[in-house]
């Protein structure tokens, strides 16, 4: 399989960054951008559901159509029409089809990373990175069709002739979050599509705008009407979704509440309904950065406050603790302490802001409260300030002295709240990622080999990084996804993820006549 | 113009003095000539000298070296040795302190001592045999406000103890003149980068703002002195924000006569034509004295760059084949040398063939050797410095200050260069005959 992962944008050039501002002063011409409901084709109104600034409450990013439970099972009966003609094609044909998906994304990328910018208040990096990695998994999953269709090779005796390969599923419903607002829809999206099932995309009610642009490239390339239905909502329509018999896949990228209730709705077999579901989840992370005493710390103070505070500590894989060898714990707290205290809190199309705002109003006030539990029950070793203005800014918080029962070091606070937390060896940390419910990243820093072993030995988690920050998975390269309650242990952008959409299938046959193998 | 250029290469390389017999020299010639031989090898060397100081003990050291010899399929036998001894507390103790030295003797062959104090008498003994330095204050990296603020602080106290050193040195009219006049015996070289932690590669207005901050004084300071100051180039991703930040300050009216300042082009970018086009443009347009000195370089990020690049799927920045940069740095040595005028070249390289040819352009356009300034690095270009001082050519040696812990991604650098199988110095000592060190790249 040849693939290359889509070239990020070189940002440390300045023509570079000025296309990007141009695009952006493109877009905002455009705002509000409509967003109906899409179900076989046809377009609803594009009202009930608006999506604004994070960065500016008062500017519209796009109005949205609302659907409901009645749009949700509309959307699954085209989707049921949609699966017969779409799982029928070979899969080199929709592989050509997502190919194609790939290139409109391309031709818009500078478009749609200030979509990102604007409607997610993504900086531009994360941005631009995120189209990139839309670019890529639409570009791997079509090759990995291929491949999979080809089917496994299976031990022949004589006399007979085994053969395995996978089919669809049918219908998947595909339920995304706002934080990589294009890559983790079109992750899902693309894989079902691929694997030869219809889907029905419920993107998070934050960025429907990203998500539609995403349909927009997928039916313009040739996804037919009925395989792809794109219902702009609330919780409501993923739940009625998750409940609809007729659902044989339900992919997920969310919080782990509600990938937990997800599972457990998904579980509920009713009489009308002649299939298990499948559910393929990516929930939340405790994310825990271990630095040994050896440390390059030059390397890691950085590393770890980006992989902290990027985004606003908003992604999944984001470090949210760091558990330090007590030899140099002085010295690395000292050090993030100074490397916090001079991050730029502001807007995120300023290309000199660190940390963005965080998503809305509700996660601003989450945030707070953690913060708050952080400094009554540790201690607050530095923040640097939001600045003053409309948009949903949180400091950015190093939290230090806490102790291990604190809520702020066992939830997930998806927000720029990094925790420290000393230890007295190895052992000692990695009894403490092991007591968490989480194992989605984790971070090593430590020039040991021997360290480094023992840490990989006993590391739940499903993505270890060792010496470098625990965000930036790239298609192909570091497929992602969590263990334990961080998800279903599916791995996107790897060699394994389009097994959670087919369903295999073995046969056997006989190729005995008259006592003589005609083969 | 290509025959002189053979003769004074020839003439240079008949100068350079025998290799030292000095056994600890031998010892980590030895070293690097394995390190240089095996892949695996060169990589446990550099991840030992690279983890070295954050050692606790010395039993803490030997675990380490044994780890990574671990990992190297075909030991020579010393190393053999060592990894029996390290079997046992009392013999990791020994092998740790044995390392330790030994990497101790590496660092000081290129660092040349902790402190601007502690520099001052092998500085002084360079002058006196006929080189000056440029001193370069090693340093963790700048991560905080406190660490800029303390940087900015080492800096200043390097300058005001060379000028209070410097007057007492004897006179050495090559080192201290050229036809635009006096040039600073004191000179120090400074990095952007150490200088704010704000550096960032999407937003290089943010870090040459804050930089500036803690720059202006320095070179107020300077000036006061008399002394140079030289900014460093560094990767790609500071590049803009370094060389924005230099022009921005010397075009300052309050800084419009002095100090004496400096500035890095790297031959090995693939853009470095028009970057140095630019830095000639604005002398020429400058009425700023003393002129701007250009320092030519090949280039020390270059595995970081193409690495970086090939991470992202960009094209690297840098002329990826050997002779390509070799061929950038004659043709800019040819720019700098005709722009002479404006702008005080230096050409700081150890390939014998590149210094032959700057010395040789300048001459054969009319230039006087003292218009043109030789540099090489403490520790790899000794000797060829000793053959230039020798035709009375005026070099300046690199001087890096610093502890072990501060000088350790500078050592693991300067390692990563000498024992690279494309360095010219690993030709050198490989005893390629003269005519293909001299041979156009």
């Amino acid at each position: 399989m040849s693939f290359a992962n889509e070239p990020v944008l070189e940002l440390r050039r300045a023509p570079v960054r000025e296309s990007l501002l141009e695009g952006l002063s493109a877009l905002d011409a455009r705002l509000p951008l409509e967003v109906p409901v899409l179900v076989g084709g046809e377009a609803g109104a594009a009202a009930g559901l608006d999506s604004t600034d994070p960065g500016d409450p008062s500017r519209l990013v796009a109005r949205a159509g609302r659907a409901g439970p009645a749009e949700a099972a509309a959307a699954v009966e085209a989707a049921e029409r949609g699966s017969g003609e779409w799982s029928s094609r070979p899969a080199a044909e929709r592989a050509r089809v997502l190919s194609g998906a790939a290139a409109r994304l391309r031709e818009r990328r500078l478009e749609l990373a200030a979509l990102q910018v604007r409607e997610c208040a993504k900086p531009w990096r994360e941005a631009d990175a995120d189209v990139c990695e839309a670019i890529d998994f639409l570009e791997y999953y079509a090759l990995a069709a291929v491949e999979l269709e080809e089917g496994r090779a299976l031990v022949q005796a004589p006399g007979e002739r085994n053969t395995m390969r996978y089919v669809p599923r049918g219908v998947a419903a595909v339920i995304a979050p706002w934080n990589f607002p294009l890559a983790i829809p079109c992750g899902m999206t693309a894989a079902a599509l691929a694997a030869g099932n219809a889907v029905v995309l419920k993107p998070a009610e934050q960025s429907p705008a990203s998500a539609h642009a995403l349909v927009e490239a997928l039916h313009g390339a040739g996804v037919p009407p009925d395989a792809l239905a794109l219902l702009p909502g609330h919780g409501d329509a993923g739940a009625a979704l998750v409940a609809d018999p007729r659902v044989h896949v339900v992919a997920f990228t969310g919080s782990s509440a509600v990938g937990l209730e997800i599972v457990r709705a998904a579980a509920e077999t009713p009489d009308a309904q002649p299939h298990l579901k499948r559910v393929v989840a990516e929930t939340g992370g405790k994310n825990c950065v271990i630095v040994d005493a050896d440390a390059d710390l030059d390397e890691a103070v950085p590393e770890i406050v980006y992989s902290a505070f990027g985004y606003a500590g908003q992604k999944c894989s984001a470090a949210a603790r760091v558990l330090v060898h007590e030899a140099i714990a002085d010295t690395l707290e000292e050090r993030l302490a100074g490397a916090v205290a001079v991050l730029r809190v502001g807007q995120a199309e300023r290309f000199a802001t660190d940390v963005p705002p965080v998503i809305d109003e509700e996660a601003r006030e989450r945030v707070a409260a953690y913060t708050a539990a952080a400094a009554r029950e540790g201690g607050i070793a530095a923040r640097a300030e939001a600045p003053p203005g409309g948009g949903s800014f949180a400091p950015a918080v190093l939290a230090t002295g806490l102790p291990e029962s604190s809520p702020v070091l066992r939830e997930e606070v998806f927000g720029p709240l990094l925790a420290v937390t000393r230890v007295p060896d190895l052992d000692a940390a990695c009894d403490i990622v092991d007591s968490l419910p989480f194992a989605l990243t984790g971070g090593l820093f430590s020039r040991s080999p021997g360290a480094v072993e023992r840490v990989v030995r006993r590391s739940p988690v499903g993505n270890l990084y060792v010496n470098r920050g625990t965000t930036g998975a790239m298609v192909g390269r570091q497929p992602f996804g969590g263990n334990r309650r961080s998800g279903s242990g599916s791995k996107a952008g790897g060699p394994d993820y389009l097994l959670g959409f087919v369903e295999p299938r073995v046969v056997t046959e006989n190729t005995m006549r008259h006592g003589i193998p005609v083969e | 113009m290509e025959h002189e250029l053979q003769r004074v290469g020839r003439a240079i390389h008949a100068a350079l003095p025998g290799r030292g017999h000095h056994p600890l020299r031998a010892l980590d010639q030895r070293a690097m000539e394995l390190a240089a031989g095996d892949q695996e090898l060169r990589a446990a060397l550099f991840r030992f000298v690279d983890v070295t100081p954050a050692c606790r003990s010395l039993e803490d050291l030997a675990r380490h070296l044994a780890d990574y010899l671990h990992e190297v399929d075909e030991r020579p036998p010393p190393l053999q040795a060592a990894m029996r001894v390290s079997g046992t507390r009392a013999g990791r103790t020994a092998l740790g302190a044995a390392a330790a030295a030994g990497v101790r003797h590496m660092a000081h062959r290129f660092i040349v001592g902790e402190t601007p104090a502690a520099a001052v008498k092998p500085i002084r003994r360079l002058w006196e045999h006929g080189a000056a330095v440029s001193l370069d204050l090693l340093g963790e990296a700048t991560v905080t406000e406190a660490e800029a603020d303390r940087y900015a602080a080492r800096c200043r106290e390097a300058l005001d103890t060379l000028a209070e050193a410097a007057p007492a040195w004897p006179g050495r009219p090559v080192l201290e003149a050229d036809s635009h006049g006096r040039v600073p015996r004191v000179n120090l070289s400074v990095k952007v980068s150490a200088l704010t932690p704000l550096l960032r590669p999407d937003a290089p207005e943010v870090g040459r703002e804050d930089a500036a901050r803690r720059m202006r004084p320095l070179l107020q300071r300077a000036r006061d002195l008399g002394a140079h100051l030289h900014i460093d180039m560094e990767s790609v991703n500071t590049l803009e924000a370094t060389t924005d930040l230099v022009f921005e300050l010397l075009d300052e009216p309050e800084l419009s006569d002095g100090p004496s300042t400096g500035i890095v082009m790297q031959a090995y970018l693939r853009e470095s034509g028009e970057q140095l086009e630019r830095v000639i443009d604005w002398a020429r347009a400058s009425d700023r004295r003393p002129p701007l000195v250009v320092r030519l370089v090949k280039g020390a990020y270059w595995d970081h760059e193409v690495v970086e690049a090939r991470q992202h799927g960009w094209t690297p920045p840098v002329w990826e084949e050997k002779a390509e940069s070799d061929r950038s740095f004659e043709a800019l040595t040819r720019m700098l040398v005709d722009a002479r005028g404006h702008v005080r070249p230096a050409i700081a390289s150890h390939n014998l063939r590149s210094v032959a040819h700057a010395i040789a352009y300048n001459r054969a356009t009319g230039g006087r050797d003292a218009d043109l300034e030789l540099q090489v690095l403490r520790g790899l270009g000794d000797e060829l410095a000793a053959a230039l001082v020798a035709h009375d050519m005026r070099v300046r040696i690199y001087c890096p200050v610093g502890d072990m812990v501060a000088g350790m991604a500078y050592l693991v650098r300067r390692l990563l260069e000498n024992t690279s199988n494309e360095s010219f110095l690993g030709d050198q000592q490989r005893g390629v005959p003269i005519d293909e060190l001299l041979a156009a790249p």
